[in-house]
């Protein structure tokens, strides 16, 4: 069944690329690759713009409202994990919904303050660029924890859940998932 | 759920970022000998103000000076000093000796 739309996958790997790409070009210390670094923060705030308007506007899967759950379903979620008994969600799951709006929010923090640190406002000011290198750093971070966390829902649910990204399509609900 | 593969992760991730942390951080390095031979980085903002640029901060780089300023013309840049020279360091330069 189709899960990710469109704009969903596309904003997805963009965003990937963009993330990969300006970690690449900040420990590259190369000059060129200066101007590279500060297109791509731009085209990450304009990709986090529309993916999270069309949390709002666009259909099921893609929307917080299906996705964010609250605290006392995330703990739920959390314990049967642990316990091996975690039921198998169409769209994410309580604790994948949570890392969405983690790297969204830190990867869109990131590229905003690395903009202010080359306005002239507060250029050279080191504060700025110290919250720039702290954020970025947490995108990394998040970034890996979520590959991690796809890789074993993958090996869970035996679903390859990079390429449902990729096509959209995942397994169609089996009774005891959560549609 | 498997938390030694996940512990795993996150410790090479750590690494990763922190190793990348210790290396020099900026454009540029110099070889500028014992510190003593150094000039003071107020020398050096005295002679860019005289120039018409607004100094916003000097910091050590890589054993350079490395200045964050508005240039006379009123322009973000961000330039290399050799500390015993005070002579501007070009960016990508290693071990520059001023």
């Amino acid at each position: 069944m189709k899960v990710w739309d469109l704009l969903v996958r596309v904003a997805h790997w963009s965003l990937a690329a963009c993330v990969l790409a300006a970690w690449i070009t900040a420990e590259s210390k190369l000059k060129s690759a200066e101007p590279i670094h500060e297109w791509l923060g731009y085209a990450a705030l304009t990709l986090i713009s529309l993916r999270f308007a069309w949390g709002w506007i666009g259909p099921r899967y893609a929307r917080f409202g299906q996705f964010v759950a609250a605290p006392l379903r995330v703990l739920a979620y959390a314990k049967a994990l642990l316990r091996g008994v975690e039921p198998r969600y169409i769209g994410h799951n309580p604790l994948g919904g949570w890392m969405i709006v983690a790297l969204l929010a830190t990867a869109a923090l990131a590229s905003l303050s690395g903009w202010l640190s080359i306005t002239d406002r507060f250029w050279g000011a080191e504060w700025v660029q110290e919250v720039h290198e702290v954020l970025g750093n947490a995108v990394i971070v998040l970034a890996a924890l979520h590959v991690a966390g796809v890789l074993y829902t993958s090996w869970r649910q035996r679903e390859n859940l990079a390429a449902a990204m990729l096509s959209g399509v995942k397994r169609p609900a089996e009774p005891g998932d959560v549609p | 759920m498997n938390t030694g593969l996940l512990g795993g992760l996150c410790a090479a991730v750590a690494l990763t970022l922190m190793a990348s942390g210790a290396q020099a951080t900026g454009f540029a390095t110099c070889d500028a000998g014992p510190r003593e031979g150094w000039q003071p980085q107020d020398k050096l903002a005295a002679i860019l103000k005289e120039k018409g640029w607004q100094v916003r901060r000097i910091k050590e780089d890589g054993g350079c000076y490395e200045v964050y300023a508005m240039d006379d013309k009123g322009q973000r840049t961000e330039v290399y000093f050799h500390p015993r020279t005070l002579a501007p360091v070009p960016k990508g330069a290693k071990g520059h000796k001023g």
